[in-house]
């Protein structure tokens, strides 16, 4: 049990599984460890319009096994339908400054936690055969990847999250209205950030995609250095995007400044579930499979 | 509050360090890019007054706690009233001098100094240390009880004793005991001639008490003396009076009436006696009884025996002729065979007045004589050329005699203790040894003026009454608890009770009542030790209590005349306690405290 919780990528420690391989790469390792870790197979809802086979796995109902293919063929699989891979979703990635930073030289910074985070997201839903897409914002919308379902879909994906960013604001509702409106129906906003922005916007915003339908996730990336200060003394702390300085002990705010954070996120949770949003912290020196399981089960949610 | 090492209160100025660190945060740092610095924004912004008491209050504490582990380091100690007092090293000095045998009042002075010992002593705990040191010198310690009844039981002291190095001895003794608390009371007659030279005692805590009452009048003997030392027979007593009037004095000797009289106001008296009494016997001179018994009576001693018999050598010459012939007829000499007074060259026996022979061609046989008498000394080369004679002691008999011809005299090495009674020219010119006196020139003008001087006689009467005649010594007068070298030929000394004690060793201890002891060789008495107390013993003239805070020479002397002021002023002070565990306590409360403000919440965040 152990050694098989070892050898599955979706619990490691984030850095050391990045330090492994480009994107593509450890996001399906993170996505195949975290699929082979479910008791049951993630599908359900099979339509009329037939779209492809798959590889019969454990679980699947024996009605959609194609018994003709087994007969001529000897394998089993199981016939896909478009109507039940019809989730659109789309992540909105924040791509600003204040997301290049980490709090430790070991750790990812939270934008390469958010990239590879993105990328497993959309290979899993993928996989499942939703249609997946991407805007990457910071202060403005710096890439946009329709929700696509075909094959490559996540090859372009995986290209967008290599381009260009860390503008010195965040402007999320910019960014959730272009993902709104690049899912034509009903579908998923799944918004990765940091938040350090202003949450009236937002909230606003979020609440525009909940009536419109749309399932929103909020995945609030946070440093560890960011819950507890960073270990210091006497210090100036400068905000990369906005220049702030203030100038405080360590020691002396600490316990202050924990209660904020908590004040804060509590303040953005009750935010966002008040309109039916999903909201989750995601730490980044958790392993991505917890990120992954929340993004999972918000997806099972899905209408 | 006191401190055991106060040095480390400077450390006390490290307490400025969380005051300074206070008055100077934010203002030195690193720079840190913090994205989320609306969060510490907002921090300040929401709890700026808990940010600021929170400050304050943990400078306080860290000056607090740093104030109290320098004090702490410094070990203080404190005083806590009641619950008795603290452990006390006490030292009681007890004046057993023999001024305190004076009787005031109808007791003596001693009895009251005993009665403000006990006081004190009782008001010792079993936790106390404590001393009694008697002006003899004796010192008493041990348990409350024993200290107590050794106070009961003290004698007065036959002398002065050393009240002085008693006190000193007490403050060492109570300097060297490790407690918290140290005192020494002195109780004292206040006799001033006890204390002369002031003590130096720094700041030991000193009490002590003397009477108010003046002192009483008194009188005593202050000097006897026997002249000559040795009497053949015929003899003198000289006595010197303290008396503020005329006194009745009566003189004995052997117990015997010797003379009594009236002596008026510091007149000498002097007895002439020619007693029937031989041998060692001890006389006194003794005054009517007043408060100070002990010094109305003073000793002597003096030897006693018949005019020595003298055989004269014709060769001895005209002036020796004469001389002797004059102490012959005033009875201080006689004709006989007991002592030679003869040319050393003619000499055949001991003991003996020898003369350097007239002619030089008799030298080697007055070489001879003297060897064959045992002798050491020899007669060497003659010497010419005049030269004053000087006496070797501070008499002043030899005053104007000149030497012209006379002999060296060379010395065997080893050979007994002898004498120079005499130089000429720097030289040996008369010596003496056991039982010889021997002179390095012919008594006759040609040679020296001695024999025409006026000294001559009354010297010849010393040299053969005192140096050659019966048993040789003079007696020895000291006081009371003196050392003094024991006589190489004592074993024993003759006590005035009755009895005697056995003596050993290069040393005694004159015993410490007065009166006249005898050595003894076997049973026969050698020689005398006549005990007497310091004549400044008798002035009774007592120091006032300011005058004896100045000699005893601490700043914190409490000289007092009254006794239960004495009683409530020793043993006060209170208890200490040392106050280095609570002060680390409280610092490590105050630490512990300092330590749950900074700690970080464990509460989650997330």
């Amino acid at each position: 049990m152990d050694t098989a919780r070892a050898t599955r990528a979706d619990l490691l420690d984030p850095a050391t599984i990045a330090a492994l391989g480009r994107i593509e790469v450890t996001a399906r390792w993170i996505v195949d460890g975290f699929l082979s870790g479910l008791h049951r197979s993630p599908r359900k809802g099979f339509s009329v319009e037939f779209a492809e086979h798959r590889p019969y796995q454990a679980g699947d109902e024996p009605r959609h096994v194609d018994w003709k293919l087994a007969a001529r063929a000897d394998r089993w699989a199981v016939k896909q339908y478009e109507e039940e891979t019809n989730l659109r979703a789309t992540i909105v990635l924040d791509v600003s400054r204040s997301m290049a930073w980490s709090g430790a030289a070991a750790r990812l910074t939270k934008l390469a936690y958010a990239e590879r985070l993105t990328a497993a997201i959309a290979l899993l839903f993928l996989r499942q055969r939703d249609a997946v897409g991407l805007v990457r914002f910071d202060d403005i919308v710096r890439s946009s990847v329709p929700p696509r379902v075909r094959t490559g879909q996540w090859v372009r994906l995986v290209a967008a999250l290599e381009e260009p960013g860390a503008g010195r604001a965040s402007h999320a509702a910019n960014a959730l209205e272009a993902a709104g409106r690049l899912i034509a129906r009903r579908g998923m906003v799944v918004l990765i950030s940091d938040l350090l922005m202003d949450a009236d916007a937002v909230v606003a915003t979020v609440r525009g995609l909940r009536h419109a339908g749309h399932q929103v996730v909020v995945m609030h990336v946070l440093d560890p250095a960011e819950l507890d200060l960073p270990q210091s003394n006497e210090a100036l702390f400068v905000d990369p995007e906005s220049g702030v300085e203030v100038a405080a002990t360590v020691a002396d705010v600490r316990a202050m400044y924990r209660a904020t954070v908590r004040d804060a996120i509590a303040e953005w949770r009750r935010s966002f579930t008040a309109y039916g949003a999903s909201y989750e912290p995601v730490i980044t020196d958790a392993p991505f499979g917890v990120a992954l399981r929340r993004a999972f089960s918000a997806r099972q949610e899905a209408p | 509050m006191g401190f055991l090492a106060p040095l480390w209160l400077l450390a006390g100025v490290a307490a400025a360090v969380p005051l300074l660190i206070h008055l100077m945060r934010r203002r030195a740092g690193a720079r840190i890019e913090f994205p989320a610095v609306r969060y510490l924004l907002r921090a300040e912004r929401e709890h700026s007054r808990d940010l600021r008491l929170r400050n304050l209050l943990l400078m306080l504490l860290r000056v607090a706690a740093v104030l109290l582990i320098t004090l702490a380091a410094a070990h203080p100690i404190i005083r806590m009233a009641g619950g008795g007092h603290a452990r006390t090293a006490l030292a009681v000095v007890l004046d057993n001098s023999l001024s305190t045998s004076a009787v005031e009042g109808g007791r003596p002075v001693l009895q009251r100094l005993q009665a403000r010992a006990r006081e004190v002593l009782r008001r010792a705990s079993s936790t106390d240390r404590v001393w009694l040191v008697t002006a003899d010198g004796v010192v008493h310690g041990g348990s409350r009880d024993a200290v107590l009844d050794a106070a009961a039981h003290t004698e007065p002291f036959g002398g002065a004793g050393d009240l002085r190095a008693a006190t000193a001895r007490a403050a060492t003794l109570v300097r060297a005991a490790a407690l918290p608390a140290r005192e020494l009371v002195v109780l004292t007659d206040g006799q001033a001639t006890s204390w002369r030279d002031p003590l130096t005692l720094d700041d030991l805590p000193l009490h002590a008490w003397l009477p108010s009452a003046p002192a009483p009048a008194n009188h005593a003997v202050v000097a006897v003396r026997a002249i000559p030392a040795r009497w053949t027979p015929r003899g003198a007593v000289r006595a010197r009076l303290l008396a503020s009037d005329s006194a009745t004095y009566r003189i004995t000797l052997e117990g015997r009436t010797l003379a009594r009289g009236i002596a008026a106001r510091d007149e000498e008296i002097l007895l002439r006696a020619e007693p029937p009494e031989r041998g060692w016997s001890e006389g006194t001179v003794e005054l009517e009884p007043d408060e100070l018994r002990a010094d109305d009576v003073r000793h002597f001693a003096v030897w006693i025996g018949p005019a020595p018999a003298v055989s004269l050598h014709p060769l001895a010459g005209p002036f020796a002729h004469s001389a002797l012939d004059a102490l012959v007829q005033s009875g201080r000499a006689s004709i006989g065979n007991e002592i030679a007074f003869a040319p050393a060259d003619e000499a055949t026996k001991l003991p003996a007045l020898l003369i350097a022979p007239a002619d030089p061609v008799k030298l080697g046989a007055a070489n001879r004589a003297l060897e064959r008498l045992g002798i050491a000394w020899r007669f060497g080369a003659a010497m010419r050329g005049e030269s004053v004679a000087r006496a070797a002691d501070s008499t002043r008999a030899l005053e104007g005699v000149t030497v012209s011809s006379r002999f060296a005299l060379t010395r065997a090495a080893g050979a007994e203790r002898t004498d120079t009674l005499a130089t000429a020219g720097g030289a040996p010119w008369i010596v003496s040894g056991p039982r010889y006196v021997i002179i390095a020139s012919p008594l006759a003008p040609p040679a020296t003026t001695f024999p025409l001087h006026a000294s001559f006689v009354p010297w010849l009467d010393d040299m053969l009454s005192q140096h050659l005649s019966g048993e040789g010594g003079i007696p020895r007068e000291v006081a009371p608890g003196e050392q003094l070298a024991r006589p190489a030929n004592a074993d024993a000394l003759e006590l005035p009770q009755g009895g005697e004690t056995t003596l050993s060793g290069d040393s005694l201890t004159a015993p410490a009542r007065a009166g006249t002891y005898f050595f003894l060789r076997g049973t026969t008495r050698v020689g005398a030790l006549v005990v007497n107390a310091q004549p400044a013993e008798s002035e009774l003239a007592r120091l006032t209590p300011q005058a004896l805070a100045v000699k005893l020479g601490t700043r914190s002397a409490n000289v007092l005349t009254d006794s239960a002021a004495l009683s409530a002023s020793v043993l006060t002070a209170a208890p200490q306690r040392p106050l280095l565990a609570p002060l680390l306590v409280i610092a490590a409360m105050i630490l512990l405290a300092e330590t749950l403000i900074t700690a970080p919440s464990r509460k989650k965040v997330v």
